[in-house]
């Protein structure tokens, strides 16, 4: 599953970084979602045993988790955590999977970074424009909507970097063992 | 004649269904149409196109042409929208009508179309209150309650008068009340039919002539494609708005008493505010929702004298 | 026509072996360009946004990291070890009782990947390991999981009841009976095939007396301490559906922290790193797949298939086939929540009209997201059984959930000749329906 990668070459270093990069949102939104556990306790918590008031708790956890989505999106690319249909990959083998793995790749890759551009269009929107969301926690939506921008850009340089290890032959096609052959 | 322009409209209430919102749409489409502008209009109930918080900014971008939605939604683009859904700055169904023509909504459709939007009908909707134990009549009543807000400003006034607010999303009300997490809500009556609150309230808060809970939910349209059409079409659509308007102005008050007779079928009391009652929730309202809204708004003090002004 | 070309894109982008959630945006994205031109493009990155900014939506990472601290911890061990010494004789016993886990896992949750990630984290591992083939263990989860929208609570049933003004306490209690009825047809089933085609290969090296079961109990002390402590912030008014998961992983946290000491912070990574791979897969489905609906309802697509269904003068049973049809082809393609938003607002007065009631219908709708859950291309459940089973093909998954497909059919055959499995409770319980 992961790119045999060599030290020294520039190539290399890219997809090492790019690996580092992925990992760390990774590790980001496992944050996110912890803090939303704990938020979501803490609410109950305020609630019911104070009695008191709950304002922002709701808005944190779905921005947060919001957010996670986001930001957890290139390392569960990395981590081949992004669920497709196999059924074709399998059925072929060879060249014929390398170029499908590759038009898979490039779909992909398309959507990614048109939505990034999209998303970065939308957050400075809001930055520009002061928004603010419209419950009772008057978040800054520009702080939550970075996510976007900032999660679907490191999942397009994640996806940026399969495309080259799967054309310079580091990565196999769909990670699948090229020993597991076509025809199921 | 040129190519058939078709408007999108969209609204997240439930379509075909009596839907006094829903009706204004249908209405403003059926009248473009009969007008032969080379205009035709689908509408998209049930928020089956947009998110409802997102028909604002999609209006504003010209991707959606016609809405019908809670100003006070866009609130967090244009902080003085949270006027327009301010406890006791409307009192009734007449004077409603009055605040239409005052500088009050001048200012706020002048707004409405800096940002990109015009206004094709007014329209002004009662809410109510009630809680799962009993009656709210006075701010007393609130103490102590866990009360579930449709908007800030009325957060701000029940938290004021002694209860303590819940955030829940409105597809959670219902259960909510049922198992006690929540036990007062307040909402628009036509939402207090269509969630069937009347299943686990005891008692209800009704406009009557003394309603503290109205908020402004104008048909609007994106100024960009309005721009585009011309000149015969704009006038379709203006026109079409009027009407719709002045339907509503009639429906309005059928919409509250529809809400009351759902509720008393189904065993919940009725009560309206007194003057007295009225007044005593506004001295709270004036000491929370309108001071912190003066503070926040650059010229939202200015704002709420123009609307209290009105007679 | 717009129609078909969308259909045959989505199906052409999916077999590239693409990222589902990425082939969903590809053909939203490939498909407002297309038709509607580069300004349409607009309000994509906002409708993803917005798709995903939903409080309802908080319960799947909730749930999932319920059973990812209960997976990784020796309680789903103890559970199953107590479950096979009580069910070691009958055929499939240990599926049986994930069927059950999973219907039992349904009255804590509204959602059914939920339920599938939870169940299916500790259950497919364990059946697997247990000698039961590859299908029965991931399609029973598949299907299990898809109870958590029949038996309430559930957002569907709640969607619905918004978006059609039916009273939602009713239709709670209306899922309730056919909820058991499909939970046992779908243990008939297993009992049947694991008896037939598939028994167990694995030897017992030993019997199970009653004192071993008894013995076994205490262990899953703590599983049904969980258990009755979500109920017990669910139904006793401590806190929403949503927020309920949110306090049951904790407590779950809580439970793989001290009473089976899981100190090592490699417990706590894998723990995180599992409830974050899946959620964040489930979550991105959703995100993109909002906007493929909104490319779908954008083009009228999907109003328009609805509104020649109703412009069909047919027998009322035609009717009610054609929209079971609509529903299932529907459902292959579009999350329920999806289908219920556009389509119940439409579908409702036709039904009315046909004189079918709006509860009963509800159930049926359910029953038909049900479907969908577990058909390709898009069945959230079968993504999440995917996840926990990685080298399990889609196509094993695929043949082990079609039987209970058949099942489900068989249950809205049932619902269709005695609605009363449905309405009998609301009925009973809050008075005959207006
Ligand atoms: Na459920
Ligand atoms: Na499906």
């Amino acid at each position: 599953m992961t790119p045999r990668l060599d030290r020294g070459r520039p190539l290399d270093v890219f997809l090492s970084a790019v690996r580092a990069l992925s990992l760390a949102s990774g590790i980001a939104a496992a944050a996110l979602i912890v803090a939303a556990v704990v938020v979501v306790c803490q609410m109950v918590f305020v609630r019911y045993v104070l009695g008191e008031t709950t304002i922002w708790q709701t808005d944190f956890v779905t921005f947060g988790l919001v957010g996670a989505t986001f930001v957890g999106a290139p390392y569960v690319l990395m981590t081949k955590g992004h669920v497709a249909v196999d059924l074709v990959p399998l059925m072929i083998a060879g060249r014929a999977r390398f170029w499908l793995a590759l038009v898979a790749t490039v779909l992909s890759l398309a959507f990614t970074a048109t939505v990034t551009v999209l998303a970065y269009d939308l957050w400075h929107e809001a930055w520009a424009g002061g928004w603010e969301s419209e419950s009772m926690w008057r978040v800054r939506l520009w702080i939550p909507y970075a996510a976007m921008p900032i999660g679907l850009g490191l999942l397009t340089l994640q996806y940026v970097a399969d495309l080259v290890a799967l054309v310079t032959g580091r990565d196999e096609p769909f990670g699948i063992d090229p020993a597991q052959g076509g025809g199921i | 004649q040129a190519e058939t322009v078709t408007l999108r409209a969209s609204h997240q209430f439930p379509g075909g269904k009596g839907d006094a919102r829903d009706e204004m749409v249908q209405l403003i489409a059926r009248e473009v149409k009969a007008a032969d502008v080379g205009l035709d209009m689908q509408v998209y109930p049930g928020a089956s196109l947009f998110k409802p918080h997102d028909q604002w900014n999609a209006m504003v971008r010209g991707q959606l042409d016609i809405s019908s939605l809670p100003l006070d939604y866009a609130s967090g683009k244009v902080r003085a929208f949270g006027a327009t859904l301010m406890p006791g700055l409307v009192r009734n169904h007449a004077r409603a009508e009055r605040l239409d023509a005052s500088p009050f909504m001048d200012s706020i459709r002048k707004k409405i179309e800096d940002a990109g939007v015009i206004v094709l009908a007014d329209a002004w909707l009662a809410g109510a209150f009630g809680g799962k134990n009993g009656c709210i009549r006075k701010p007393e009543d609130v103490a102590g309650l866990k009360f579930r807000s449709a908007g800030k400003t009325f957060a701000a006034m029940w938290q004021k008068a002694g209860a303590s607010i819940v955030t829940i999303p409105s597809s959670e009300t219902y259960n909510a009340l049922q198992t006690g997490v929540a036990d007062a809500t307040d909402t628009s009556t036509s939402s207090f039919v269509s969630f069937r609150l009347y299943e686990q309230l005891k008692c209800i808060t009704a406009p009557g002539d003394n309603a503290l809970w109205f908020m402004y939910e104008p048909v609007l349209m994106s100024k960009r494609n309005f721009d585009k059409l011309n000149e015969a079409q704009q006038k379709a659509v203006k026109a079409a708005g009027k009407k719709a308007e002045a339907y509503f102005r009639k429906a309005s008050s059928e919409f509250d008493d529809k809400m009351v007779d759902a509720f008393k079928e189904n065993g919940v009391e009725v009560v309206t505010l007194t003057p007295e009652e009225y007044d005593a929730w506004l001295k709270v309202a004036k000491e929370s929702s309108y001071e912190q809204f003066a503070d926040e708004v650059p010229d939202g003090k200015q704002l709420i004298e123009q609307a209290l002004a009105v007679k | 026509m717009q129609g078909l070309i969308v259909l045959v894109a989505t199906v052409a982008v999916l077999l590239t072996g693409a990222p589902v959630a990425f082939a969903l945006g590809v053909v939203g994205i490939g498909g407002l360009i297309a038709f509607q031109g580069i300004d349409s493009l607009l309000v994509v990155a906002e409708t993803i946004y917005s798709g995903l900014h939903d409080f309802t939506l908080v319960s799947i990472p909730m749930f999932i990291m319920m059973g990812a601290a209960i997976g990784s911890s020796p309680a789903g061990r103890d559970l199953y070890e107590a479950l096979d010494r009580w069910l070691y004789r009958v055929p499939g016993g240990l599926v049986v009782s994930n069927l059950g886990a999973c219907a039992l896992f349904a009255a804590l949750t509204g959602s059914s990947p939920a339920t599938c990630a939870a169940i299916g984290k500790m259950g497919i591992p364990e059946m697997r390991k247990r000698g039961y083939p590859d299908e029965v263990a991931t399609g029973s989860i598949c299907a299990g999981g898809t109870l958590g929208i029949l038996i309430p609570p559930s957002i569907t049933l709640i969607l619905y009841g918004i978006a059609t003004e039916t009273s939602i306490g009713r239709l709670f209690l209306a899922g309730v009976l056919p909820g058991l009825m499909l939970t046992t047809l779908f243990m008939a089933w297993t009992i049947f095939y694991v008896w037939r085609w598939a028994p167990r290969r694995r030897e017992f090296s030993r019997r199970y007396v009653m004192r071993d079961k008894l013995a076994a109990l205490p262990k899953v002390l703590p599983f049904m301490a969980i258990v009755g402590g979500v109920m017990y912030v669910l139904y006793g008014g401590v806190a929403t559906p949503s927020e309920a998961a949110g306090v049951g992983a904790a407590m779950c946290v809580v439970l793989a922290l001290v009473i089976y000491r899981m100190w090592r912070p490699a417990d706590w990574w894998r723990i995180l790193r599992d409830t974050t791979r899946e959620s964040v897969m489930i979550l991105m489905i959703i995100g993109t797949s909002v906007l493929f609906g909104y490319m779908l309802s954008s083009l009228y697509i999907t109003q328009s298939l609805a509104q020649s269904i109703a412009a069909l003068e047919v027998n009322r049973w035609v009717l009610m086939g054609l929209i079971n049809v609509f529903l299932v082809v529907a459902g292959c393609f579009i999350p329920p929540a999806g289908i219920i938003l556009m389509t119940s607002p439409i579908l409702l007065p036709i039904i009315k009209d046909a004189g079918f009631d709006p509860v009963w219908f509800g159930v049926i709708v359910t029953l038909n997201m049900e479907i969908g859950l577990i058909t390709p291309p898009v069945g959230l459940n079968l993504f999440v059984v995917n996840a926990i089973a990685p080298d399990v093909p889609t196509r094993t998954i695929l043949l082990g959930a079609l039987p209970y497909v058949a099942c489900m059919v068989v249950g809205l055959v049932i619902l269709c000749i005695v609605p009363e499995i449905a309405t009998w409770l609301p009925d009973t319980l809050m008075g005959p329906g207006r």
